[in-house]
């Protein structure tokens, strides 16, 4: 046996060295070469070096060759102002949330601009994990200086972690994303309902789909861990006073929640602690079993919007902002009287919290190459009237006009689900430099006007969760709640009550009880 | 009682019966459920075929109601008149999996020819160990996780098409079994080489080669089969930003993945809701399989070859 | 004396030793070369990851590099075994293995034994060429002809019950059916190519000591019990054992393409140790509970080969692998 031994021990160890080796080099590779942009000595900045800077953004990438042309005209004003040009790489919507942190965990050194977002694109675990270069206050000064005024130093302080700022704020930009259900008012109206602000009312509207509209699924929603998540969290919204805590993720779940707006440093979890998470179970399992999502649900992979367009969905589920620019425009245009409105999650139980300003966030990567230019191009499609309407909106006249009031209008003919640019820019609108959309719903302003009433600002800004003691229990609960939450939020189970026991007394075994307690002493020392 | 094992191509050799000697009662009832038990397995590898290709050829709507059946249900092109009219991806696809598969093949056959040459020489000192080196790796792995941060961060291979080619290019069973190929050259051949002064290579490249053809053609085929059937490595490298996979991963993304399914025609302005999508998902099935479904009657002696060597010693 | 001119020839042989090390490269150099292009890929894509595996025993943090994450022992494993998910994986894993095989090889001899009695010529080469039909498609073909005939709205299993007069069945919510299911897709796709071994073997048998049988008035049933079997009975036990060495590894392809990669209502009775590493990897990013699995599977899968191994050597040293 020796002899096997020895030569299993000489391989490894040229694997060893091998990996070392490279391993060594791979850690060091953040330091940088030569920059590509510097000040020269008379304070101007140095651009004469020509770059190409790559922004990654989310969303599928369009086909219809308007993003190509305006991208021209962009890159045009881009060479003669910086000397640089934009190159967009997508990350498309199927399977996203795996796409986007693997490319970051690829530690890609082409990645320049990237959106991130503190509550849905897990912005601090990634910037924990390095993946993002910090940007020190000289570095926003010199090469992004309109946007460095523009925010305000209490702004900057939400965006710092370990004293060093990482992300640059999509604060100034006028948007609820609170999510919800949309449904059919003209529908509604037929089922004898009035508007539907619950789940129980839900659940009539969408057995009226069932029983008087043939043909159509009442919400053909694909049964992806993403919508199982997404669902729960919004009858937790609408049955309780808990507030999410964003920069917890536990795999694709939130788990953690502050108690309340009165009480926001006691810890707790609606899906351990009460009765919700059971009532929800039963609910869901209700729904299913009356059928008002396909049967194999949890194989099935849709595009529903496209349906709701269709008139083959009843229902849809997303948030307040693309309901009042996309979906209800769009709805009145396909399927015109259908009355599309939506019931917000936030509406039984009054608790919202307003977007929060690192929602949509730019973030520079921590190889990336070229960060001064980069920021250059930002703060040029930030604040620059003329780069950012052909970088939103496209080219004028043939993407959009611009009408008598001053007002955001689209030439004849213009088909959002066929022409739209889809540059996705949502970590540097600007309620300076954006049009407000005449095709969007004309109640916009009313529903922001009623949220505002109640609405709270993000308790937690300057709260950070260092997890590091307890990344094992995280990985482990992780798995717990992608093996349990999806199919509770669709109803593929036999008995709800014992499922949610089951959950509970797995995510306990997983060490839930560490982590709690880990996150309440932070919590509570975060407390100002 | 002596057994031999056939190392040949041809299988189909009679067992002949007698006239003389009586047919027994069972042998007809044996005779008889053979031919139905053989039958109704044959068609039932047939059987889920003949769905797919049916439903491909029939009208959304009437499937989605009334399911799949034997015979396609309201006869319409409709599903393949929508991919032609917008077959820039497919064709793509076919192009990225055809290119890889004809050099992976050539390349990989040459390379695992070569060192299968090498490793049944019985004069070569150095043969066994190198052979044991190699299979060491069907025994012990590292799994997926480091394999993964090595391909994509050492060897920087992300979206590239070489993460997916290179991985193809050879395996141990096939160089084991092209070495058992070899072995029946005989010796005398390479000593007759050697004694004209050649060189090893030269010996291998004008003299074994030629004579290893029935054994180039089975590795060839496999190897060709791995590269044509590649969607795993695809769906771990390959992101996104890549337009074009190779293509079963390509079917992969039209058959799981309803943004994938638009795209795949997105050239033909289809309005959104009105794509056929279990009817387009067959279609595309269809064109992604044809090929091989066609091929592989004419070539499987080549496969039957190689199971039959290679099952004898591992 | 004599000890001077034992470290003399000690000395000597040590340089000869080394001149003929080189020698012997030197020698050799053209086969070694043609073994480079070969060598370099295993090493490349087999062993350099090897020392990766240590991720399992780390917090891994990839910042940090594999070599620089905080080492946190066996906790990965601790938890993988304490939530039942090891014992979970390696029961699906064993289980579906020894189904594929022990069912896998038993169809695989009937159908070789029942072509070979079928003595239309025709009827043997087209059955045999259909059978082989499945071995060539890819695994996500599979997963769309099962999805085809399984799916609750459309499927064919339905439409035909529904025609029967019965209740349709949501297949995709029934975890018990999946033993039955990926079994018999398993053998759907492998009986055709597993049974030409056999089917050769059959064929190779001298057809004198068949006829003699014959002669001595041997009906059909007693010519397979007492010839044909026997003459199988080798190659199946060797296929068998080697089967069993790779018990622990798994069909990824068929199971993840079946059974879908979000379906986690069927998970507890279709995961398998595969199917867990490829979705905790690329869905959670978790790494180090990946490579942990991963590396259990590796080394009880090792074990288990050179068990088996062992075994066939007992049996017929020939057949060894070494």
């Amino acid at each position: 046996m020796s002899k096997i031994g020895r030569k299993v021990l000489t391989a490894l160890l040229i694997g060893a060295m091998a990996f070392s080796m490279v391993g060594c080099g791979a850690g060091s590779k953040s330091t940088s070469a030569s920059s590509t942009t510097s000040v020269k000595s008379d304070g101007s900045i140095d651009t004469s070096q020509h770059v190409k800077v790559k922004f990654v953004v989310l969303g599928n990438k369009p086909t219809n060759g308007r993003l190509e042309s305006a991208m021209e005209k962009v890159n045009e004003k881009l060479k003669e102002k910086v000397n640089a040009e934009l190159e967009i790489q997508y990350v498309e919507w199927a399977d996203w949330q795996t796409q986007y942190n693997l490319l970051l965990a690829s530690g890609d050194s082409s990645i320049d601009l990237i959106t991130t977002a503190t509550d849905w694109l897990d912005a601090w675990p990634n910037i924990k994990k390095g993946s993002f270069m910090p940007l020190s206050e000289d570095m926003l000064k010199t090469y992004a200086p309109k946007t460095f005024e523009s925010v305000s130093q209490e702004h900057w302080n939400q965006c710092k972690y370990d004293g060093k700022i990482y992300l640059i704020p999509e604060d100034n930009y006028t948007q609820y994303t609170n999510h919800g259900m949309y449904y059919r008012g003209d529908w509604a109206k037929e089922f004898g309902l009035g508007d539907i602000n619950n789940f129980q009312d839900m659940g009539k509207y969408l057995q009226g789909v069932k029983d008087k509209k043939t043909g159509v699924i009442p919400w053909d929603v694909s049964g992806t861990a993403a919508n199982g998540n997404a669902l729960a969290g919004g009858y937790i919204n609408s049955n309780t006073k808990n507030i999410v805590i964003d920069g917890i993720p536990i795999g694709l779940s939130t788990l953690f929640y502050g108690k309340s707006k009165d009480d926001l440093y006691t810890l707790t979890s609606p899906y351990m602690e009460g009765t919700t998470f059971d009532d929800f179970a039963t609910l869901m399992k209700s729904w299913s079993d009356a059928g008002y999502w396909r049967e194999d649900v949890l194989n099935y992979d849709g595009t529903t919007r496209d349906l709701m367009y269709a008139g083959q969905s009843g229902a849809d589920q997303h948030h307040s902002q693309t309901y009042y620019t996309d979906a209800r425009p769009n709805m009145d245009k396909k399927q015109p009287g259908s009355d599309l409105k939506m019931f917000p999650f936030s509406e039984p139980s009054k608790n919202l919290v307003k977007t929060v300003i690192t929602h949509g966030a730019l973030a520079i990567g921590a190889n990336s190459k070229n960060p001064e230019r980069a920021l250059m191009i930002y703060d040029l499609l930030r604040n620059d009237k003329e780069i950012y309407r052909l970088y939103n909106y496209g080219i004028e006249g043939k993407d959009y006009v611009v009408t008598s009031e001053g007002k955001l209008g689209r030439p004849d003919g213009w088909d959002k689900t066929k022409d739209a640019l889809d540059t996705n820019f949502w970590c540097g609108r600007n309620d300076k430099l954006e049009l407000i959309d005449t095709n969007w719903f004309s109640g916009r302003d009313e529903m922001i006007k009623n949220y505002n009433t109640y609405a709270i600002e993000y308790p937690y800004g300057q709260f950070i969760f260092d997890n590091s003691k307890v990344t094992t229990e995280i990985a482990a609960m992780a798995d717990v709640c992608a093996k349990y939450i999806p199919k509770i939020a669709f109803g593929k189970v036999t008995d709800p009550k014992a499922e949610v026991s089951a959950f509970r007394e797995e995510l306990k075994a997983a060490g839930y009880q560490k982590v709690f307690d880990e996150i309440q002493t932070q919590l509570k020392a975060s407390k100002k | 009682m002596e057994v031999k094992i056939n190392k040949g191509i041809t299988i189909n050799k009679n067992n002949k019966v007698n006239n003389i000697i009586k047919k027994d009662k069972y042998t007809k009832i044996v005779h008889a459920f053979a031919y139905v038990f053989i039958g109704l397995f044959a068609l039932a590898c047939l059987v889920p075929f003949i769905l797919m290709v049916s439903a491909s050829f029939s009208t959304e709507t009437i499937i989605t109601k009334t399911g799949f059946g034997i015979l396609p249900k309201g006869f319409t092109t409709a599903a393949y008149d929508l991919i032609f009219k917008s077959p820039r991806v497919l064709i793509g696809s076919y192009c990225v999996t055809i290119i890889m598969t004809v050099c992976g093949t050539i390349v990989g056959l040459f390379i695992v020819a070569m060192t299968g040459y090498a490793l049944q020489r019985k004069d070569f000192p150095y043969a066994n160990k190198i052979l044991f080196f190699i299979y060491f790796t069907t025994l012990f792995s590292a799994g997926l996780a480091p394999t993964y941060l090595w391909v994509t961060q050492f060897l920087n291979l992300k979206d590239s098409y070489l993460a997916v080619f290179l991985q193809l290019l050879m395996s141990p069973w096939l160089i084991i079994l092209m070495k058992n190929f070899v072995k029946s050259i005989p010796y005398e051949i390479t000593e007759s080489g050697k004694m004209d002064g050649a060189g090893d290579f030269r010996i291998f490249v004008s003299l074994i080669l030629p004579m290893l053809k029935p054994a180039l053609a089975t590795i060839g085929l496999f190897l060709a089969l791995g590269y044509w059937n590649e969607w795993y490595n695809s769906m771990l490298y390959l992101s996104s930003s890549v337009e074009y996979k190779p293509l079963q991963n390509y079917l992969y993304g039209v058959i799981n993945q309803a943004q994938a399914l638009k795209n795949s025609v997105a050239g033909a302005n289809v309005p959104a809701g009105a794509l056929p999508t279990q009817t387009l998902k067959m279609a595309t099935a269809v064109l992604a399989t044809g090929p091989i479904i066609f091929l592989y009657p004419f070539v499987q002696k080549y496969f039957i070859a190689g199971i039959t060597v290679g099952a004898v010693k591992g | 004396m004599r000890k001077d001119a034992t470290e003399i020839t000690n000395l000597q042989l040590e340089r000869v030793r080394k001149k003929t090390f080189w020698k012997k490269i030197k020698d050799n150099r053209t086969l070694l070369l043609m073994c480079s292009p070969a060598i370099i890929f295993f090493l490349v894509f087999s062993y350099c990851p090897m020392p990766g595996a240590y991720i399992a025993f780390t917090d891994f943090n990839y910042k940090s590099g594999i070599f620089g994450s905080k080492f946190v022992g066996f906790d990965n494993f601790k938890f993988l075994v304490q939530s039942g998910s090891l014992w979970l994986l390696t029961r699906n894993t064993i289980l579906y293995n020894l189904a594929f095989i022990i069912l896998g090889n038993a169809l695989q001899i009937l159908v070789a034994i029942l072509l070979n009695e079928a003595k239309n010529k025709i009827f043997k080469k087209v059955s045999q060429t259909i059978m082989f039909l499945p071995y060539f498609i890819s695994a996500v073909l599979v997963g769309l002809l099962a999805f085809n005939i399984l799916n609750y709205d459309f499927g064919f299993l339905n439409t035909a019950i529904k025609f029967f007069g019965g209740d349709p069945l949501k297949v995709y919510a029934m975890p018990n059916a999946w033993w039955i299911i990926i079994v018999l897709v398993n053998l759907w796709q492998g009986t055709g190519y597993g049974s030409i071994v056999y089917f050769a073997t059959i064929c190779g048998i001298d057809s004198s000591i068949v006829e003699a049988a014959e002669v001595d008035g041997a009906n059909v049933i007693q010519r397979i019990r007492y010839i044909i079997l026997p003459s199988l009975k080798p190659t199946a036990i060797i296929l068998f054992l080697f089967a069993i060495g790779g018990i622990m590894k798994g069909n990824f392809g068929l199971f993840y393409n079946l059974v879908g990669s979000s379906n986690s209502m069927l998970f507890p009775t279709t995961d398998i140790i595969e199917t867990y590493v490829y979705r905790t990897l690329m869905n959670s990013f978790n790494f180090a509970n990946s490579t942990a699995v991963g590396l259990y599977q590796s080394v009880f899968g090792f074990a288990l080969v050179m068990i088996a191994n062992w075994i066939v050597k007992k049996i017929d040293e020939e057949y060894a692998l070494f």
